[in-house]
């Protein structure tokens, strides 16, 4: 292949005095080419065809779930998702067994509220939350219970201070893990810093996560030096202020630039 | 403390003491006791005294009391008031103490004395407390300005019930009391007016607005009112305004006394002060007076002595003309004399001593700033005349003073006027009575007339050496003539002046033993001047008010002059007296204020009074009456002291009238303040004291009286008792002393004001002085500014001068300027051109060196040119040698040429045939060989064209291939993914149908348990159930099973259906049954299929027939072999159309690699079925072995298919998708 050939002569120098992002596109057209979530094929020719394809299966498992009826029109839209993504992977409960979701229920479910507010058709978001959760589950699932050490990790080597306050007063193991790690912060960050997490973590790299909950730590510093009981901080934690989590994630991306190196191609 | 008291109670007879030292000792002794003191019992016991005694020294101590008792003693006099005895005294006293002014005098308004008084004025009915009440009044209102807003309307009613009385006369009291009465009620008038316009005239616009009182306000009121102007406030003021303390706050108590006597018009009442006040008194004097009456102004009555002695009075309209003339004579007459002291006032206190007593206080010092007279005028003003006069004329004329001094001169006639007037008297009454009254008059009038005469005398004497005077003089010595009496009082009085100030009281008590007696004889002649009366009666009947006025003032000057009447026999002389009459008058005036004042008045009051009646009366009461005598004098000081100018006095009846009366008691007054006057004490005190004691001397005096004749004059009279005259003239008495403390008190107002007015005047001085010497300076520097000017010309033509010499030096300089000028010019010009020249010789110069230079050169070319041309020289000749030597051996060399060329013509031809021959054969051996090359190197470049040629085709054809390669792997990728995403769809259906498979399951399970089971049902329920249980296993397989085929990729099942031999591709196939295109090929093995599709996995017996049909695939030659033929033929032969030379080579190779495939699959399968795996999957292993072989071979096919570049993706396709060419072929 002749991609190298066709990178941007001038990347390499610009990459050398600082500017990252020229080759964006390029590496995006490179990320897509490999079909990171696997929705639609990289073959624009057997578009409307996939295109078709996913929608008539959309339609046929909406409709037997309606035929069914585990849904119905006013069911909301997470919650057919959550139906069709279980009838899928055949875990769904007959309808008189229905219980209440699970802690793996309510992960998607909280995935999917994020995703539908990213996306608007009911289709590419179900099926964006599909090939979310199944590539995280499929990809990361080994590595998820390694995070919260992977963290402590990287928060010794920047703040331990912080660190050794949280261990002290109990909260870090107390910290929303789940929220953070299962949940890929849905729920917890506004979308649009939402969406930059989401990118890295659909290239492949289940380590921002880690960045990104070191830094919202770093960013609350003070209050939670401030604060001893374990609860407390986690509840902060877990309702973060939306104001400036941009910054955060930009900063977060910072620090996993500084410690993955970069990860242009890193997939 | 008792019998201290009482101890001091009784020193207060010694009071009466006559030793001054006692006197001052008791005094002392009182005042410590007062001041020590806080009781009221001394004071009361004083007060007491005071009004049992009269005594002027204790009264003196009362006015000074101290500020305590001030409330002590105005409780005592209030309640001395309450009691109807007592009240005159307390008034009396009360006059007194306002009168001094004490500090705390203010305060009367706070206590309840003022309203007893007040209701004593409305209540009383004792004219002489009315009058002294009055009196009172009028003083203290000045002095408690602010009093009046409580009390206004009461000092109103005051008024309103005195003027009615004053006409209706309720208490039936005399005239006399009435003239008094009147004469009080118009100053409280002018009073009242004065100091609240606003709320006075409305309260007269209400008061008389009602039809009872109109009467009263045309006798009484009206005439008031034509004595004053507007006042200012009626326009400016409000009610309100004039009761604003503050307005009050800014006046002193004179200041408000001028302030009402501003306003009046009445020359005795007004103020000239101010200059609108003097004017009016001009215009009103000379104008007002003028029309009405000569009689009026004094001015007429020297007219008419002077300018028509003959001519009478009702020629005095026309008088007003005549006043210069008089002047003018006078003037003439008396120029050295009145002249000088009419245009110098200072000098004329000759004068003032002359006229000593003179009345008009306020009249000179306020007309004229001169300072001399105000102490000196104090006590007794400067003549009036003097003043009035210059003041009068001084309007038209500066001789207008000497004018009016000269009409003294005219009036000092005066003493021949008496006789005139009793002449007029005479016609007009009896002879017999006017001599008595004469007699009876002589004793009045010789008191009153001695000054007078005294003084003019002298002054007569001294003036009037002019002839014109002469019937005066001799009027004068008739007067002289009269009575000895007279002369011997005359000649006293004329001692006293000179000797100043010797006299005794024994003088006085004397004067008063005179005068008694004299009054004895005016009361027993009493009888005569009723005549007056009734022919003043009939005269006023007669005439008009003119004429009445003068017939009035003939009688009183008939009262004045008594010297004149021993004339009386001269009946023309009183004929021509009234024209001399005027005169006589107004010298009095002029020049014997004493004596004046009584004619003046009387002129005035008799002119103007309508009611002739009173005055007659009053002559009649006057004049038989003992006690004229003294009251004669009071009242000619009354009329001192009140209007000052009666000789001006105003034509009006009734303020006239009261004019006159007081006009009359003044007379006295001042002669008696005259008598008084050498004394150290106060003249004024001295005059109180001597009035007092005159009335003492009266009341004994007419105790001895022989009551006949007293009676037989009042029977005369009307039949009045001689008790109750003696009562009324007391009372009199009283009230004319009342009146003079009154005008006293006014004066020294006046004269507080003079002071003040004098201090401005030194002040103005002083400044006029100031400007002067400001003026001086001014004058000096003047001087200085004009030298300096000077000066500044001066140096102003020298500085021109410089200037000019300045300029010249300049011009010259210049001149010289420009001539040095020129010279420097002409010397640059000849030096440029001396330059210019320089330079040219320095060029030719340097163009001389430059043609040297060129010549050397040109020497030192030509030498270098001669050295060369040597050296050339001798090379050409060396070469010259050379050639020379060459050609010679180039000769010798053609010369051995030759010689060789023969020795070779002579050698011989046969060798050179062979050779020849030799050389050909070899030639053309060698032209064949190189033909032969030439060939095989066109050979060998055609072969090598060719291999080039087909190394380019096979380089196309790999990257053809590496292209096809590429797309395939594209189209795979594609593919795969579409693959995906169906099997997903896949997936997901399946998912589906499970679930609703156990949806289903579920509801036939519920359907089942609950619906009601029939015997034939029960059946079918059973098979159903036997159907249901391996329904389920069967699913439950179907599970395994399906993942195991998934994952076969669907060609191998196709591949293996197509074979037909396989027995679990039904159970796909069933499970499959959504798939859109099942294979054609598909439809021949079912028959051969085991029937049980859901069954597990095949037994082993189908499988053996299995292999057969596997085996019998590559040997078949059936469906694919032949395919695979087709495929590869087609390839071989496409690629044979393209080079044909080369594919003889190619074909066999391809064949060779097709058989080589053909028959290895066969191979391999046979073992595989012969080692006999039976089962199913096996068979799909294998199936999938088989596959993968095909795709070696296609691959290789491929490979074979690399040297055709044609046909790149229907083949591809072709042999890629194995489905399509199934479907393309079936």
């Amino acid at each position: 292949m002749a991609e190298d050939l066709q990178r941007n002569f001038r990347s390499a120098y610009y990459e050398k005095v600082g500017f990252r992002g020229v080759e964006e596109k390029k590496s995006l057209e490179i990320l897509l080419k490999d079909n990171p979530l696997g929705i639609l094929p990289p073959h624009t020719d057997s578009h409307p065809l996939v295109a078709r394809y996913r929608q008539e299966q959309y339609e046929d498992v909406r409709e037997a779930l309606k035929a069914m009826r585990f849904v119905h029109a006013a069911t909301p839209y997470t919650e057919l998702y959550l139906r069709m993504h279980q009838l899928e992977n055949q875990k769904l409960m007959r309808r008189s067994e229905l219980t209440q979701p699970g802690e793996e229920d309510e992960d998607f479910l909280a995935i999917a509220r994020a995703m539908e507010e990213i996306v608007d058709d009911p289709v590419d978001c179900y099926w964006l939350i599909r090939c979310f959760v199944n590539q995280f589950n499929h990809k990361f699932g080994d590595s998820i219970p390694h995070l919260p050490k992977s963290l402590e990790h990287f928060l010794s080597q920047e703040d331990s201070r912080l660190l050794a306050h949280l261990k002290t007063s109990g909260s870090l193991v107390l910290l929303p893990y789940s929220l953070w790690f299962r949940r890929c912060f849905a729920g917890s960050l506004p979308e649009s810093s939402l969406q930059r997490v989401w990118d890295k973590v659909i290239s492949g790299s289940c380590k921002i996560l880690v960045f990104i909950a070191l830094e919202i730590l770093l960013s609350y510093k003070i209050m939670l030096m401030g604060t001893s009981r374990p609860e407390a901080v986690a509840k902060f934690l877990s309702n973060l202020p939306q104001e400036n989590t941009d910054a955060i994630v930009t900063k977060a991306i910072d620090l996993w630039h500084k410690y993955c190196g970069t990860p242009m191609h890193s997939v | 403390m008792a019998r201290e008291q009482l101890n001091v109670g009784d020193l207060l007879p010694l009071l009466e003491t006559a030793d001054l030292q006692q006197l001052d000792e008791i005094k002392g002794l009182i005042n410590e006791h007062l001041s020590t003191e806080r009781g009221s019992m001394l004071l009361n016991g004083l007060v007491d005294y005071v009004l049992e005694t009269n005594s002027t020294q204790a009264m003196h101590i009362l006015c000074s009391v101290r500020e305590p008792h001030d409330k002590h003693l105005f409780d005592k006099m209030n309640e001395c008031m309450a009691r109807q005895a007592c009240r005159l005294p307390t008034l009396n006293l009360l006059g007194q103490v306002v009168r001094k002014q004490p500090s705390w005098i203010h305060k009367i308004a706070r206590y309840p004395l003022l309203l007893s008084l007040l209701k004593c004025l409305k209540t009383d009915t004792d004219v002489v407390v009315l009058i002294t009440g009055v009196l009172v009044l009028v003083t203290l209102l000045p002095m408690i300005p602010q009093a009046g807003k409580q009390h206004l309307y009461e000092f109103f009613d005051v008024f309103g019930r005195l003027a009615a009385w004053n006409l209706r006369n309720p208490g039936h009291v005399s005239e006399v009391y009435l003239i008094h009465l009147h004469a009080s009620v118009y100053s409280l008038f002018h009073r009242l007016y004065g100091m609240y316009p606003c709320n006075f005239i409305s309260y007269l616009r209400s008061h008389y607005s009602m039809k009872e009182n109109m009467d009263t306000f045309e006798e009484v009121v009206k005439p008031m009112l034509e004595h004053v102007r507007i006042h200012p406030e009626l326009v400016t003021g409000t009610k309100d305004h004039e009761l604003d303390p503050t307005r009050w706050k800014r006046f002193e108590i004179h200041d408000i006394v001028i302030e009402c006597a501003k306003v009046s018009l009445d020359p005795r009442e007004a103020s000239c002060e101010e200059g609108y006040s003097t004017l009016p008194e001009h215009f009103c004097g000379q104008l007002h007076l003028r029309p009405p009456d000569c009689t009026a102004s004094p001015y007429t009555d020297f007219l008419s002595s002077y300018g028509s002695s003959s001519s009478t009075q009702f020629s005095t309209p026309r008088q007003p003309v005549l006043p210069p003339l008089p002047l003018t004579s006078l003037s003439g007459t008396q120029p050295a004399y009145r002249s000088s002291p009419s245009s110098r006032r200072p000098n004329s206190s000759c004068e003032f001593n002359s006229i000593y007593g003179i009345k008009d206080t306020l009249w000179s010092p306020s007309s004229q700033c001169g300072m001399a007279t105000p102490p000196s005028s104090r006590g007794m003003s400067p003549n009036p005349e003097l003043s009035q006069s210059a003041f009068h004329l001084s309007g038209r004329f500066h001789s207008t003073p000497a004018g009016g001094k000269g009409t003294p001169c005219s009036s000092t006639p005066a003493a021949s006027s008496p006789p005139p007037s009793l002449t007029e008297e005479l016609p007009s009454g009896s002879l017999h009575h006017s001599t008595t009254s004469l007699t009876c008059k002589d004793g009045r009038p010789i008191d009153s007339s001695k000054p007078p005469l005294l003084r003019q005398e002298p002054i007569r004497e001294l003036e009037k050496a002019g002839g014109e005077v002469t019937n005066h003089r001799d009027s004068a010595t008739e007067t002289v003539s009269m009575t000895l009496t007279e002369l011997s009082v005359y000649m006293k009085e004329q001692e006293q002046l000179r000797m100043g100030k010797e006299r005794e009281e024994a003088a006085i008590t004397e004067e008063l033993l005179q005068l008694t007696e004299e009054k004895r004889d005016p009361g027993g002649l009493r009888g005569f001047d009723s005549p007056f009366f009734h022919t003043t009666e009939t005269l006023t009947g007669a005439q008009q008010k003119p004429p009445s006025t003068s017939t009035q003032s003939s009688l009183l000057r008939e009262a004045n002059n008594a010297v004149s009447t021993p004339d009386k026999t001269d009946t023309q002389v009183g004929h021509r007296g009234m024209g001399s009459r005027g005169p006589s008058q107004e010298q009095p005036w002029s020049f014997q204020p004493v004596f004046t004042p009584i004619q003046d008045p009387a002129l005035g009051h008799v002119r103007h009074s309508p009611a002739a009646d009173e005055e007659a009366l009053k002559y009649n009461l006057l004049s038989p009456s003992p006690c004229k005598a003294p009251s004669l004098p009071y009242e000619a000081l009354f009329d001192l002291a009140l209007p000052r100018a009666a000789s001006l006095c105003l034509g009006h009846r009734t303020s006239e009238v009261l004019e006159r009366v007081t006009g009359e008691s003044r007379l006295v007054d001042v002669k008696e303040a005259e008598d008084h006057a050498t004394t150290s004490v106060s003249p004024l005190e001295v005059l109180d004291r001597l009035v007092q004691q005159g009335s003492d001397a009266h009341d004994k005096v007419l105790k001895r009286l022989p009551l006949p004749s007293k009676s037989a004059d009042w029977t005369h009279f009307g039949g009045s008792a001689p008790l109750d005259e003696l009562q009324t003239l007391r009372s009199q008495l009283l009230l004319l002393h009342n009146q003079l403390l009154y005008e006293r008190y006014k004066r020294e107002q006046h004269a507080v004001r003079n002071r003040r007015l004098l201090r401005r005047i030194i002040n103005a001085t002083s400044l006029e002085e100031q400007n002067n010497a400001m003026k001086d300076q001014l004058n000096l520097q003047n001087v200085d500014i004009m030298s300096l000017r000077e000066s500044l010309q001066v140096e102003q033509q020298r500085y021109r001068q410089l200037w000019d010499d300045r300029e010249t030096m300049v011009t010259r300089l210049h001149s010289q300027i420009r001539q040095l000028q020129q010279s420097r010019d002409d010397y640059y010009t000849k030096n440029q051109e001396l330059q210019s020249k320089l330079l040219e010789c320095q060029k030719r110069m340097g163009e001389m060196e430059a043609d040297l230079q060129r010549a050397n050169n040109k020497v030192c070319h030509t030498g270098h040119q001669l050295n060369q041309l040597t050296a050339k020289l001798s090379t050409s000749e060396s070469t010259q040698q050379q050639l020379s030597f060459l050609s010679k051996q180039l000769l010798l060399l053609g010369e051995a040429h030759k010689l060789c060329v023969q020795e070779l013509h002579q050698a011989s031809p046969d060798i050179t045939k062979e050779v020849q021959m030799l050389q050909m054969s070899y030639g053309k051996e060698v032209e064949r060989l190189k033909q032969n090359l030439l060939l095989q190197g066109q050979k060998l470049d055609a072969a090598q064209q060719r291999v080039a040629e087909l190394e380019t085709q096979l380089s196309k054809k790999e990257h053809l291939i590496a292209e096809q390669k590429k797309f395939l792997e594209d189209v795979k990728c594609q593919a795969k993914e579409e693959l995906q995403a169906s099997d997903s769809r896949y997936h997901a259906q399946r998912c589906i149908t499970q679930v609703l498979q156990t949806e289903l399951l579920q509801l036939y399970s519920r359907l089942e348990i609950e619906a009601p089971t029939t015997t034939a049902s029960a059946s079918s329920a059973g098979n159903t159930k036997e159907r249901c249980g391996p329904a389920e296993t069967s699913v439950r397989v179907l599970d395994g099973s399906v993942k195991a085929v998934s994952k076969v990729a669907p060609a191998l099942s196709q591949s293996l259906h197509g074979n037909g031999s396989i027995s679990s591709s039904g159970q796909a196939k069933s499970v499959n049954g959504s798939h859109s295109t099942p294979p054609p090929v598909l439809v021949e093995p079912p028959p051969l299929r085991p029937h049980v599709p859901l069954g597990p996995p095949g037994p082993p017996a189908p499988s053996a027939a299995a292999p057969l049909t596997v085996g019998s695939y590559p040997s078949a030659k059936s469906f694919l072999g032949m395919r695979a033929r087709e495929l590869f033929r087609n390839k071989s032969e496409s690629q044979c159309d393209e080079d044909e030379v080369l594919r003889p080579q190619l074909t066999g190779l391809s064949q060779g690699l097709k058989t080589e495939l053909c028959v290895e699959p066969a191979v391999k399968t046979v073992p595989g079925s012969g080692s006999g795996s039976g089962s199913a999957l096996a068979v799909a292993a294998k199936a999938a072995q088989t596959h993968g072989l095909q795709r070696a071979a296609s691959r290789g096919e491929g490979g074979g298919a690399c040297g055709t570049p044609a046909r790149p993706r229907q083949q591809q396709l072709r042999i890629m998708d194995y489905n399509e060419t199934h479907q393309e072929h079936s």
